[in-house]
């Protein structure tokens, strides 16, 4: 019966590795560089042509920041992912994704940040800030791609929805008077709007969930969901040796001490034991 | 162990090919899926022109209609890398801008530009076009001609200029 539980592990921790290889080698720098070809992607409005916009620098510093703090939360342990016990070939497979995950960071702030003029600049300035305070506050993953997720949704409804619907030609006269009071408040700062169609939009939409998608899927080490702990496979194992009253002497043990963690107590082993389980230890082990 | 090795090396060649493929996007920025295909075709050495075009806009050009002529070349050469088709561009742009007092400045600049590019797309052999109805059959000659058209000069003053032809 062990016999054929370990098989069954073995098969199950070598197809985890696969799919962990092929998520890792394939099927994340895929989506890195659509985010990377999609980011900057803008369909003009009256032409209806493609324009291309490849990443400006003020984004490639963003990205840098970005990554720094993902470092930090730990959605990414750099360390794992480039590491001298592994194979060269892992090495450059690994650089090379997250080289992907660098340039897709650049072109996610790419596709919210405003073409050109002041409002570009305050927004890459509202960016810059957040994520410098971030690199000083204690984040985990999740917090981190909450956050992220807040950051990138506000930044795409001010450019493709709030300034794209000023500036969508063709608009009714509050629109046309929206927008020249807002051109009027910024003495015409926005700088000269490039309008673009409202393909736009969902390009720049598509990619950014790409791009979270992407997060999400991203392990923090690259063998993070493959392999158990060693030292809870032993225990494991050691617990399926136990007889039925010590198994339940343990199981009795890491309830009650784990409710006395919880309460600020700890009770030494003898106290937590119940009394059958200190007399009896003479029948045999369940195979 | 071989297994993940192998979707390694899978996954940096794709990474590469797809990654080049992007900053080929980005390096020649198509402005349609049409466009895009037609530079990937020139890029590989596939691309040919629309011959059908291109005799179409000949006969336009002999019946000197020069500007339904240009038009129908660039459809017929979409990419701009036929050598051969820049160059009646150029002698278009030179016969349409001609003139016995004046030349127009702005039509023989385009094609100057023209004329370089036949020049750049015909670098391993001088471009030598065989058209009897034409009297520039160079793309250099074409281009000096064109140029000498935009320069002023002492000779612009000359009353015998009128008496000049159109080559």
């Amino acid at each position: 019966m062990s016999g054929s539980d370990d098989n069954s592990n073995s098969a199950t921790t070598a197809q985890r590795a696969i799919n962990g290889a092929l998520v890792r080698f394939l099927v994340l720098p895929t989506i890195f560089l659509s985010v990377v070809l999609l980011g900057g992607v803008r369909v003009d409005a009256l032409t209806h042509a493609l324009v291309f916009v490849p990443p400006p620098l003020v984004t490639l510093v963003l990205a840098v920041l970005l990554l720094t703090l993902c470092v930090r939360a730990r959605l990414i342990d750099w360390r794992s992912w480039l590491a001298a016990e592994l194979p060269p070939l892992a090495n450059a497979a690994h650089a090379l994704t997250l080289l992907t995950l660098f340039f897709a960071s650049a072109q996610a702030f790419n596709a919210v940040l405003p073409e050109r003029g002041w409002l570009r600049w305050l927004l890459a300035s509202f960016f810059f800030w957040t994520l410098w305070q971030n690199q000083f506050s204690a984040f985990d993953a999740n917090r981190l791609l909450r956050s992220l997720a807040a950051l990138f949704g506000t930044a795409f409804a001010i450019k493709h929805l709030l300034i794209a619907n000023l500036y969508a030609p063709g608009g009714g006269w509050a629109q046309r008077v929206a927008g020249a009071l807002f051109e009027g408040f910024t003495q015409g700062t926005i700088g000269a709007p490039e309008t673009f169609a409202p393909a736009t939009g969902y390009v720049a939409f598509f990619a950014l969930a790409l791009y979270v998608a992407g997060l999400i899927l991203l392990p923090a080490a690259p063998d993070a969901d493959v392999e158990e702990p060693p030292r809870v496979h032993e225990v494991v194992e050691a617990y399926r040796q136990l007889t039925v009253t010590e198994r339940d002497a343990v199981r009795f043990v890491v309830l009650t001490e784990g409710q006395a963690r919880l309460d600020g107590e700890r009770l030494p082993l003898t106290q937590a034991l119940p009394i059958d389980a200190q007399l009896d230890d003479d029948e045999r082990p369940l195979t | 162990m071989r297994r993940q090795t192998l979707i390694a090396a899978l996954g940096i060649v794709w990474t590469i090919l797809y990654a080049a493929f992007v900053v080929w996007l980005y390096t020649t920025a198509p402005r349609t899926l049409r466009e895009a295909a037609t530079q990937a075709s020139a890029t590989v050495g596939a691309y040919e022109i629309d011959q059908a075009r291109f005799d179409a806009a000949h006969e336009l050009f002999r019946r000197e209609q020069y500007r339904a002529a240009r038009e129908e070349w660039a459809r017929a050469d979409p990419a701009g890398r036929d050598a051969r088709t820049q160059f009646y561009l150029a002698y278009a742009f030179y016969r349409e801008g001609w003139g016995h007092i004046y030349n127009d400045d702005a039509l023989f600049k385009q094609g100057i530009e023209a004329a370089d590019r036949a020049i750049l797309l015909s670098s391993e052999r001088a471009l030598m076009i065989d058209d009897p109805e034409l009297q520039i059959h160079s793309a250099a000659e074409l281009k000096a001609e064109l140029q000498q058209g935009t320069e002023r000069s002492l000779r612009d003053l000359n009353p015998l200029k009128v008496l000049r032809e159109r080559k």
